[in-house]
């Protein structure tokens, strides 16, 4: 049975316009999911139907066997499913790092000795022990993104979702946070979800599904999804610049492989080709 | 903007910011108190205030000059309380008469005692704010309140939106500061013509920091959401406040100071029998 | 209208005796008009706190150095900011959080009227017009409504209307791409491309993204701790990786396999922008044995 899983789900803020039309998807326990999606297409109001912070209009969203229908299974869900949002200042809720990750298991009624357990664990999951008594004001914003992570992992959901998490980090912090989830997915078996825009951040992932105006236009492995160019950019995306260059360079006449997507991928492959000649 | 003294965490390790945030709310509470308690004109009731102040400051290992900064703050408040009793204060012994003002010796001595007794109360509240973090003080006001919860008080409630507060408060801050300057490079003026005008300039700042306050909250009600918030019920807490010895000196010293003050009101009245 | 920088230094909290951080220290500078200049570093390495001070956001303080600009002297007691304002064009990260008037019309006007008193209703209403065309909307569509019913997308670009429509000859933008999509982003650059064909004579331009830095700039410069590392052109200040990687940074995609091939002994030498990395990789990979 797959953790996650979205059947025929219809939803709209308004009852006029849905923003997320008939989709259906399902991620299995341990997976690395990627969503990706221009501005506007959708892609974070799926995020939120994930851990019921939205109930779908239509269709059902079933969690780890909780079912998002029924009002008494939702927090289930929450503490199944993490979210971390966009805006790194707008998810802290305390003045110092310790008590914003103590936040999550206190709403659930996690024990005193054990709420301590858990930001130890959470903190050095996201390797961030040292700043355990240190404000957040003063981090980076990829610190800021990863204490999120922790006061989410603090519940020990099996999901973490990344709704753009990137989104607003420069490279240095985009680099520390999806280091962190990959070492998570990795090695915590959790399952992630990263809803984004930016092309390079899918080329991990073992799952892809592309959404555009509330559906669901592609899914697939991250090579089968890049090879439908034109439907990538008819969607408002681009693909990598490595893949852009291959693809410019195979169509005038450079032997290249098809699928590369990675600029250390198109390096070697065009030295490879060198060694040939 | 970012010279906002009053109500700054001053963080350090001392005696004064280990003692729990409940007493030293309480303690301050009780300052106040006495510094009130002082009768008209027995500065010698100040002295022992201002006694206090210094000898906490010291414990606190806070330099004397951030807690004098928080009296700047508030400087115009309290030259307007010294200038209206020092105005219309008719009554003793008149010094120099402008015709429409009388200038008495009740009057001059009034507002010195206002000065003095309002900047004691501001160095008193200050301590508080600058030795106990505004995450200490939310806790303590909760756990304070908490006797208001059996007629239904949300105490929680009410120290979770403190404690947001003060949270949003330098993120607000640095949000000012970048609006102004992108609405003065659009040529906006903050700094010239009559205070209508200016109020008028502020508008271009103003609505965009509420908009903005409101996307905030926004967003951090679905994080809290998806962290489980559901109110206070079955809530656990993670952070437990212990009395300890500190606790203990502390009250005493408050005590202390309210006898003291008490007694050099009797003490002038002695005197003046005496005399 | 040229920028000339000399010795800047700043810091913040200067009240504090206990040296507050050094913002600034010495940074010296000279970008000509015409140029299309990038600036690169880490967040806190100075960039913000040194495009502030292009347009008087930031003074000078006494003996912390000088900036002229065209004929402003900006360290003079006497200059006129609201007049360098007008001229210097500046667009924060995230303009759309600056937005505030009930109507797209009278807040892309702002700008105008703070600047222009004496212009009349008319001259207003064409400039208007003009900026909101540029930035690609339809003016008569957005003009009566209120900007905050806007996508994010439309937000930024009436935000940059904002702006443009006092036809800045310098624009400086501070991190202008942040958060948008792919196709935001290739949007914006082009139009940013345009402006600096038509009346903005002179950009100067923030960003994290590498690839945009290689792509547009005609030269850049690297901050790190409020100083200046290397000034020049794309391919000078990508050609020392260690350095770059030891600031936070990385190579453009293009200079990154520029690198690579170069340890197999290949050096197509191109200028590091995408069409001219592609022709010269077909010279060598197809174009020698046509």
């Amino acid at each position: 049975m797959p953790l996650i899983e979205l059947k025929n789900v219809s939803f709209s803020y308004d009852k006029k316009i849905d923003v997320v039309k008939n989709v259906s998807l399902s991620v299995e326990e341990g997976e690395y999911v990627a969503i990706i999606g221009h501005n506007g297409s959708g892609k974070s109001t799926l995020a939120k139907l994930l851990n019921a912070l939205v109930l779908p209009d239509e269709g059902s969203v079933t969690v780890d066997g909780f079912s998002s229908a029924d009002k008494k299974q939702v927090f289930d869900i929450r503490k199944t499913v993490g979210v971390v949002f966009q805006n790194p200042d707008n998810q802290l809720v305390a003045s110092i790092v310790e008590d914003d990750v103590a936040f999550g298991p206190e709403n659930v009624g996690i024990k005193r000795e054990e709420i301590g357990e858990r930001i130890n664990f959470a903190l050095s999951a996201v390797g961030m022990e040292k700043f355990r008594r240190s404000s957040p004001m003063h981090l980076s914003g990829g610190q800021k993104q990863r204490i999120a992570i922790a006061g989410v992992l603090a519940l020990k959901p099996k999901v973490l979702v990344l709704d753009e998490s990137t989104a607003m980090l420069d490279p240095q912090g985009r680099k520390e946070v999806l280091s962190v989830v990959e070492r998570l997915n990795r090695t915590q078996k959790v399952t992630v979800i990263n809803v984004t825009h930016y092309m390079d951040e899918v080329v991990r992932a073992d799952k892809v599904y592309v959404v555009n105006d509330g559906e669901i236009v592609l899914s697939g492995t991250p090579s089968e999804i890049f090879k439908k160019k034109e439907e990538i950019k008819a969607c408002g995306l681009e693909l990598p610049l490595a893949a852009e260059i291959a693809d410019a360079l195979i169509q005038r006449g450079v032997k290249l492989p098809e699928g590369i997507l990675t600029e250390e991928r198109l390096a070697e492959e065009l030295c490879a080709l060198k060694s040939k000649i | 903007m970012k010279d906002v003294t009053f109500g700054q965490y001053y963080p350090k390790d001392s005696f004064v910011h280990r003692m729990d945030a409940r007493i030293k709310i309480l303690a301050s509470i009780a300052y106040i108190v006495g510094v009130f308690l002082v009768q008209s004109f027995h500065f010698l009731g100040f002295a022992a205030c201002f006694l206090f102040v210094l000898i906490t400051t010291i414990t606190a290992k806070v330099p004397f000059l951030k807690v004098l900064k928080s009296i700047k703050a508030i400087m115009f408040f309290i030259i307007l309380s010294a200038i209206l009793q020092l105005f219309f204060n008719s009554d003793g012994e008149v010094l120099l008469d402008l015709s429409f003002i009388k200038i008495t010796d009740l009057g001059l001595l009034n507002a010195a005692f206002i000065i003095v007794r309002i900047s004691l109360v501001v160095l008193g509240a200050s301590l508080l704010t600058l030795t106990t973090s505004p995450v200490e003080l939310a806790d303590g006001i909760e756990s304070l309140l908490y006797p208001l919860k059996f007629i239904k008080f949300p105490v929680h409630e009410f120290a979770l939106i403190m404690s947001i507060a003060l949270r949003f408060i330098p993120t607000l801050l640095d949000e000012t500061d970048r609006i102004i300057k992108a609405q003065k490079a659009r040529g906006a003026d903050f700094e010239s013509g009559n205070i209508f005008k200016r109020a008028k300039a502020l508008i271009p700042v103003l609505i965009p920091l509420l908009i903005s306050s409101f996307r905030r909250a926004d967003e951090l009600a679905d994080a809290m959401d998806a962290r489980c918030y559901s109110g206070s019920k079955n809530r656990t807490k993670y952070k437990k406040m212990k009395l300890t010895w500190r606790d203990l000196i502390g009250t005493i010293l408050v005590a202390g100071l309210i006898v003291g003050v008490v007694y050099l009101n009797n003490f002038y009245v002695l005197l003046t029998v005496a005399l | 209208m040229r920028i000339e920088v000399k010795d800047l230094t700043y810091s913040y909290e200067q009240s504090s005796k206990k040296g507050g951080q050094v913002a600034l220290d010495k940074v010296s500078i000279t970008i000509e008009e015409g140029e299309f200049f990038g600036i690169i570093g880490q967040t806190g390495s100075g960039k913000s706190t040194f495009v502030q001070h292009l347009n008087g956001l930031i003074k000078v303080e006494k003996d912390r150095g000088s900036i002229k600009i065209g004929e402003f002297d900006l360290t003079d007691k006497k200059c006129d900011f609201k007049a360098l304002r007008k001229k210097v064009g500046m667009v924060f990260q995230y303009p759309e959080h600056q937005l505030f008037a009930e109507t797209v019309f009278e807040d892309v006007a702002f700008g105008l009227k703070n600047f222009a008193p004496e212009m009349s209703e008319r001259e207003i209403e064409e400039r208007v017009e003009q900026a909101i065309t540029l930035v690609g909307l339809d003016y008569s569509k957005v003009k009566e409504k209120s900007p905050f019913e806007l996508s994010g997308g439309q937000k930024r670009r009436v935000a940059i209307a904002g702006v443009i429509v006092t036809k800045p000859e310098i624009l400086v933008l501070d991190e202008p791409v942040a958060g948008l999509d792919p196709a935001g982003k290739k949007d914006f650059l082009a139009l940013l491309k345009k402006l600096h064909k038509m009346f903005v004579k002179t950009v100067v331009l923030v960003s994290h993204d590498m690839n945009v830095i290689s792509e547009h700039c005609s030269r850049a410069a690297i901050f790190s701790a409020g100083k200046i590392l290397t000034v020049g052109t794309p391919k000078d200040i990508f050609a020392n990786e260690d350095e770059l990687i030891s600031l936070g940074l990385s190579l453009p995609t293009t200079a990154f396999i520029e690198k690579r091939l170069s340890h197999s002994g290949i050096n197509p030498k191109s200028n590091l922008t995408v069409s001219d990395f592609i022709d010269k990789l077909c010279e060598e990979f197809v174009g020698g044995k046509r």
